[in-house]
C-alpha cells in the first residue's frame, strides 16, 4: 500500500512538473488571446483572417513599435474548451486582450470571467443577448445583438407582408433564439401571437408534415431558422409542399452561409434574412473586403461572419493604436495596461469600416454601450445555386434605445 | 423421511422439442446419484431445470430439504445448499484461485457497504477466518499453493479442481456435478474419484452427478437413474442398470449382442 | 550514553512511530491527502489551479465510471449523461430554488444516483454492444432534453451558478475550489477502493466475468448489477454537480455530448478498466493530454486516436492492468517463496 502511494504520488508529481511551464511573458509585446470554433473550415478561416491582420501589424514596426503577439486556440464552440483557454490566455499567458468567441454559448461563460479577471474581451460574430446583458465592464461585441436582427426583418415584415407568422425552426442555439425573439417582438410591438410554431431536431430532415399544416393555415410569413443546412432543406420544402410565394419567407443570419443557397437552388429566391453584411454591397471598402477574400481565401461571396471577423480586426487595431502610447507592457503594470486597452475600446465612436453598420462604443456596462454595431441590413436572395446572388433591402438605423427596456 | 431432493412431474418444452417429459426422483441424503443417458437424452436440462437457470414448465415440481425451490432464482437456489459446476467450468479467470473461492463464501461474509467502507475490525476479522477456511479447503483439493495465482493461468485439470472448490465453498448439502470427468486419463478419473468421496466423507455431502464416463459412474454411485428421450427409463443399483435391456438399447441400439454389450459394460 | 547516542534516540523514536503507522492500513491514505493539501502551492498560477480542479472532478468521474464498467463488467455509455442530471439539478436547486451548494451537491448525486439506478434496469436482459446502444439512447434522450428546455437554458446553456459559499466567503477561485474538490476527489477513491477490496467487489468482479457462475456461486446478480449502477451514478451526478459549481458556474448540453463520453472511457481505459487505481491515472493522464495538446489543437484528434491504438496493443488493460499484474506476480512469487522456506525449517 506504502509502495503504490509512493509511486502514484511520483507519476503525479511528474505529470504536474512536466505541465509546469514558467510563464514566460516577455516585456514590451502586446498578446492577443483568440479563441474560436477552428476545426470547422470556415472557423479556420475566420481565425486565420483576424490572426492575419494583427500578425501584419508587426510587420510595419507594430503599435507604437511594441510587437503584437497573438495566440490562437480552438474551443470546438463547447464552454469547456472556451473557459479552459480564457483561463490559460488571462493567467498562464497573460494575455491584454481576448478576442473571442465565435459561437453564444461560449462566449457567455466567458463574459464572467474576463469580467473578474478584469481582461478586455471583444466577441467577433456572437449574437445571444447575454453576453452584452450581464452588466459586464469588460466585454465588447462587435457582431450585431440578435434583439436587433429581429427588430429589423420582424418590423419590415409586419410592414410589408403581414402579421401572421408561423414558424418552423429547430433546436439549436441559433434557431431556437432567433424564433424566440422574433416572437417576443411580435407581441410586444403588435400584441400578436404566433399563428403556429413547431420545433423538431437539429439532425432532422423531414420537416414536411409541419409544413404542411403551416400551408393550411395561410400565414403571411413563414419564419424558419436553424443551422445552414437546416435552413436549406425546410425552404426547400416549404416549396415542394406547396406553400405559394407570395407567403414571405424570412431566417436567421445562418441564411446568410453559402451552403444555404447552393444547397436550396432556386427554393431561396426570395428568402429573407438580416445580417450584418451582405457581398454585393456597393461601398468601396465592401468591395475591397470582397475582393480580398476572393483572392486570398477562394469564396466568392463572403457572408457576414467573414466581414464580422475582419471588421473586428480593425476595431482591434484601432483601439490598440488609441492605447498604443500608454501602454506600458511590463509583468507589473499589466492590469493597468489592460485597462487602458478596454477604455481605448471604449472611446471607439461612429467606425465606419467594411460592414454597413457603424460601429461605436462607450463606457458604461450596458447593451447600448458594448453591442457596437446597432444597423443591421435586411437581405434577400434573388438567385439561388452556385452562383447565387442577393440584394439588400433595406438598412435600419436604430436611436440607442430602441427596442431596449430596462 | 422427506428426501434431500425430490422431483416430481419435472417437464420442459423447447418449442417443438420436448426435452424433458415428466420425470420424478428422489435423492435421499448422503447418497451419490448417478444420472446417465445417451446425449440428447435431458441430462443438462435437468441440471439447468434444477438450479434454477431455465424456467421449468407448469406442473413441474422441485422441492429441496422439503422447501419448493420450483423456478426460484439460481442465486436463491444457491444459497440454500444446492451447489453445482458446470461442464465448461467457468471459473473467473481474472480474479486469483482463492478470491474464485472466496467468491463462493458470499453467503458468510456479506457486511454491505457501511461494513466495506469503515473497515471495522469484526469485518476484517471475518475477512481473515473465511480466508484461513478457503486455503484449507484449497489444501484438500490441492491447490493450496496457488492461492494467489490467477486462476487463467492454471491447467485444465487444476481448473477443475478448483470449480470444485467453489463449489464446496459455499458449504453445500446438495452437490451437482456435471461430467466432472470428461476427457480425463483414467489415472485422473481415479483421482477425482478419490477427492469426491473424500468431500462427501468430510463435508456430509449428497452428490448427484451426469456423467458419460461409466468407470466414474459405476465405482462411486449408490443408485444411478436413467434417461433417454427426456423420460426416466430406469433406476437402480450399478449392478441392476448394468445387465438392464433398455439402457443396453437406449446406449448402444438393438442390434449389437447381448455378450459385446455386456463385455463393454463390465469393463467400465 | 554519549550525545551522540542521545541525540539519536528521538529520531530513532520517530522512525518507529513512522514504522507503526506505515503499518496501519489508513496511513498511506492519510499521507496522500496530506501531500495533496500542498498542491496548489506547487503550482504557479490560477490556469494551472484550474487544471488541477478539472483533473479532482475527472477523477470522481472516472473512479465512478470504473467502478460500473471495469469492475462490475456493465457497459454504461449513459454515464455521463447521468453526470449532466447531477449538474443541471444542483444549478437549478441553487438558481432557481435558492439553496446553497451545500445542499444542492448531496441532492443532486442523490437525484443523480435514482436515475443512475433506473438506467441499470436494461443490464438484467442485455449485454456488451447491446447495452451500450441502449445506454446510449438514454444519455442522448437526456442530452436533447435539455437542449429543447428553455427552463434548464435550451442550447445557449445554463449560466450564473453560484460559488460554494463558507462563512461569507464565495470560494470562487480555482485555488479555494480546490480544497471542495480534492477531498471529495480523495473520499470517492477511498470509497471505491473499500468497495472493490471488499466481498462486494468480488461480487462485481465475478459478475463481470460470467454472470451465470456467480449466480451458479450465490451472487444475487440484478441486486449488484443495480448496486454497481447506482453507485457509479451518484459518483457521476457529484462530478456533474462539482462541475456546475466551479467558476465560472456555467454548463452546457454539449459538455456532456458523446465526444466527451468518449474522452471519459479513454480515461479508464488507459488508466486500466478494472484496476483499483484505473480512474485516478486515467483522469489526470488525460486531462494533462489534453492540456498538452491545447496549442496543437489540429492534432488533438489524432494523438487521442494514437492513445487509443496504441494502448490496445500494448497496454490492454492499461497502466493499472501493468501494474496489477506485476503484483499478481509478485505476489504469487512471494507465496511460492514463501512456502518453501516453510518447507525448509
Amino acid at each position: 500500500m506504502l509502495r503504490l502511494t509512493t509511486v502514484l504520488a511520483a507519476l503525479v508529481a511528474a505529470g504536474m512538473a512536466f505541465s509546469i511551464r514558467p510563464a514566460s511573458a516577455e516585456d514590451g509585446v502586446i498578446r492577443i488571446g483568440m479563441t474560436l470554433r477552428m476545426i470547422v473550415e470556415n472557423g479556420l478561416k475566420y481565425g486565420q483572417l483576424t490572426a492575419g491582420e494583427l500578425n501584419a501589424l508587426n510587420d510595419s514596426g507594430g503599435i507604437d513599435g511594441h510587437k503584437v503577439q497573438v495566440i490562437l486556440l480552438d474551443d470546438e464552440c463547447t464552454a469547456q474548451k472556451g473557459v479552459a483557454n480564457t483561463n490559460r490566455f488571462i493567467e498562464q499567458d497573460k494575455v491584454h486582450l481576448i478576442i473571442g468567441s465565435i459561437c453564444s454559448s461560449v462566449t457567455i461563460p466567458m463574459v464572467d470571467i474576463t469580467a473578474r479577471a478584469q481582461v478586455p474581451q471583444i466577441s467577433p460574430t456572437s449574437t445571444a443577448r447575454p453576453v452584452t446583458e450581464k452588466g459586464s465592464a469588460w466585454i465588447f461585441r462587435t457582431a450585431a445583438s440578435e434583439r436587433y436582427f429581429a427588430a429589423v426583418h420582424a418590423k419590415y415584415l409586419a410592414e410589408n407582408a403581414g402579421k401572421k407568422v408561423a414558424y418552423m425552426y429547430t433546436t439549436d442555439a441559433a434557431g431556437t433564439s432567433f424564433v424566440t425573439q422574433y416572437q417576443q417582438f411580435m407581441k410586444d410591438t403588435y400584441q400578436v401571437d404566433p399563428v403556429f410554431s413547431a420545433q423538431q431536431q437539429e439532425t432532422d430532415l423531414d420537416f414536411r408534415s409541419n409544413l404542411l399544416k403551416i400551408k393550411s393555415l395561410n400565414p403571411d410569413v413563414l419564419a424558419l431558422a436553424g443551422q445552414s443546412d437546416a435552413i436549406a432543406r425546410i425552404v426547400t420544402q416549404a416549396l415542394e409542399v406547396g406553400i405559394p410565394r407570395k407567403v414571405a419567407r424570412v431566417s436567421a443570419s445562418a441564411a446568410s452561409n453559402a451552403p444555404v443557397p447552393e444547397t436550396a437552388g432556386d427554393a431561396v429566391i426570395g428568402l429573407i434574412f438580416s445580417a450584418a453584411f451582405v457581398c454585393t454591397d456597393p461601398r468601396p471598402e465592401a468591395q475591397a473586403f470582397v475582393k480580398l477574400v476572393q483572392d486570398k481565401y477562394q469564396v466568392r461571396c463572403p457572408d457576414h461572419d467573414w466581414a464580422q471577423s475582419y471588421e473586428t480586426a480593425q476595431i482591434v487595431k484601432e483601439a490598440l493604436k488609441r492605447a498604443g502610447p500608454k501602454l506600458k507592457l511590463t509583468d507589473a503594470s499589466l492590469a493597468e495596461d489592460r485597462t487602458t486597452i478596454r477604455d481605448a475600446f471604449a472611446s471607439i465612436q461612429d467606425y465606419q469600416g467594411v460592414v454597413p453598420g457603424k460601429i461605436s462604443f462607450c463606457a458604461d456596462p450596458t447593451p447600448q454601450c458594448r453591442d457596437g454595431n446597432r444597423t443591421p441590413i435586411l437581405v434577400q436572395y434573388t438567385k439561388g445555386g452556385k452562383d447565387y446572388e442577393m440584394k439588400q433591402l433595406a438598412t435600419v438605423t436604430f436611436d440607442p434605445d430602441f427596442g431596449l427596456k430596462k | 423421511m422427506t428426501a434431500l431432493l425430490e422431483i416430481s412431474g419435472l417437464t420442459k418444452r423447447f418449442g417443438g422439442l420436448t426435452a424433458l417429459s415428466n420425470l420424478s426422483m428422489k435423492v435421499e441424503e448422503g447418497e451419490i446419484r448417478g444420472v446417465i443417458g445417451p446425449n440428447g437424452s435431458g441430462k443438462s436440462t435437468l441440471f439447468n431445470l434444477v438450479t434454477g437457470v431455465y424456467p421449468a414448465d407448469p406442473g413441474s415440481l422441485v422441492r429441496f430439504r422439503g422447501e419448493n425451490i420450483t423456478n426460484r432464482e439460481p442465486h436463491e437456489i444457491a444459497q440454500r445448499g444446492l451447489a453445482r459446476t458446470f461442464q465448461l467450468l467457468r471459473i473467473f479467470v481474472e480474479m486469483t484461485v482463492i478470491e474464485n473461492l472466496l467468491v463462493g463464501c458470499h453467503r458468510q461474509i456479506s457486511y454491505g457497504i457501511g461494513g466495506a467502507l469503515f473497515g471495522a475490525a469484526n469485518v476484517r476479522a471475518a475477512e481473515r477466518r473465511v480466508r484461513a477456511e478457503m486455503l484449507e479447503l484449497l489444501d484438500f483439493v490441492g491447490l493450496a499453493d496457488f492461492a494467489e495465482m490467477p486462476a487463467g493461468e492454471l491447467s485444465i485439470g487444476q481448473r477443475r479442481l478448483l470449480a470444485l472448490g467453489r463449489a464446496m465453498a459455499m458449504k453445500p448439502t446438495l452437490l451437482m456435478l456435471d461430467e466432472p470427468a470428461a476427457g480425463l486419463s483414467p489415472v485422473n478419473v481415479d483421482k477425482l474419484l478419490e477427492t469426491v468421496l473424500a468431500l462427501k466423507a468430510r463435508y456430509g455431502l449428497t452428490v448427484v452427478l451426469v456423467e458419460h464416463v461409466m468407470k466414474l459412474v459405476m465405482a462411486s454411485c449408490d443408485v444411478i437413474t436413467v434417461l433417454d428421450h427426456g423420460e426416466k427409463i430406469a433406476e437402480g443399483s450399478p449392478d441392476a442398470i448394468r445387465d438392464d435391456h433398455g439402457v443396453i438399447e437406449a446406449y448402444l441400439g438393438k442390434e449389437m449382442q447381448d455378450a459385446e454389450v455386456r463385455a463393454f459394460l463390465r469393463s467400465a | 550514553m554519549t550525545t551522540g547516542q542521545r541525540a539519536a534516540a528521538p529520531v530513532r523514536g520517530a522512525v518507529s512511530l513512522l514504522r507503526a503507522a506505515a503499518a496501519h492500513p489508513a496511513y498511506g491514505w492519510g499521507t496522500a491527502f496530506v501531500a495533496l493539501l500542498g498542491l496548489p502551492l506547487l503550482v504557479s498560477n490560477g490556469y494551472q489551479q484550474y487544471l488541477l480542479d478539472l483533473i479532482m472532478i475527472n477523477i470522481v468521474l472516472a473512479v465512478g465510471l470504473n467502478i460500473v464498467k471495469g469492475f462490475a463488467g456493465q457497459v454504461n455509455v449513459g454515464h455521463l449523461a447521468i453526470a449532466a442530471i447531477g449538474a443541471y439539478t444542483s444549478a437549478v436547486l441553487s438558481t432557481k430554488f435558492g439553496m446553497t451548494f451545500w445542499f444542492a451537491l448531496p441532492l443532486a448525486t442523490l437525484s443523480a444516483g435514482i436515475v443512475g439506478a433506473v438506467v441499470g434496469v436494461p443490464s438484467f436482459r442485455l449485454e456488451g454492444a447491446y447495452l451500450a446502444l441502449a445506454t446510449l439512447g438514454l444519455a442522448e434522450s437526456v442530452r436533447i432534453f435539455i437542449a429543447v428546455t428553455d427552463y434548464l437554458g435550451a442550447s445557449i446553456g445554463y449560466g450564473d451558478i453560484p460559488p460554494p459559499i463558507i462563512a461569507g466567503w464565495r470560494l470562487d477561485s480555482y485555488a479555494a475550489y480546490y480544497y471542495v474538490v480534492m477531498p471529495i476527489a480523495v473520499a470517492g477513491t477511498y470509497i471505491a477502493f473499500s468497495i472493490l477490496h471488499s466481498d462486494i467487489g468480488r461480487a462485481f468482479k465475478a459478475i463481470r466475468e460470467d454472470t451465470l457462475a456467480a449466480a451458479a456461486a450465490g451472487i444475487a446478480v440484478r441486486k449488484y448489477k443495480l448496486l454497481a449502477f447506482l453507485i457509479s451514478a451518484l459518483y457521476a451526478g457529484c462530478a456533474g454537480s462539482l462541475a456546475a459549481h466551479m467558476a465560472p458556474g456555467f454548463i452546457h448540453p454539449d459538455d456532456f455530448n458523446l465526444t466527451r463520453m468518449i474522452t471519459v472511457i479513454l480515461m479508464v481505459v488507459a488508466g486500466g478498466l478494472g484496476h483499483v487505481w484505473g480512474g485516478v491515472i486515467g483522469a489526470a493522464l488525460i486531462t494533462l493530454i489534453a492540456e498538452w495538446t491545447r496549442s496543437y489543437y489540429q492534432y488533438e484528434f489524432i494523438i487521442f486516436g494514437l492513445i487509443v491504438v496504441l494502448t490496445m496493443m500494448y497496454m490492454p488493460r492499461g497502466i493499472g492492468g501493468y501494474i496489477d499484474r506485476r503484483l499478481a506476480t509478485r505476489r504469487f512469487v512471494a507465496q511460492r517463496r514463501g512456502k518453501t522456506a516453510a518447507n525448509m525449517t
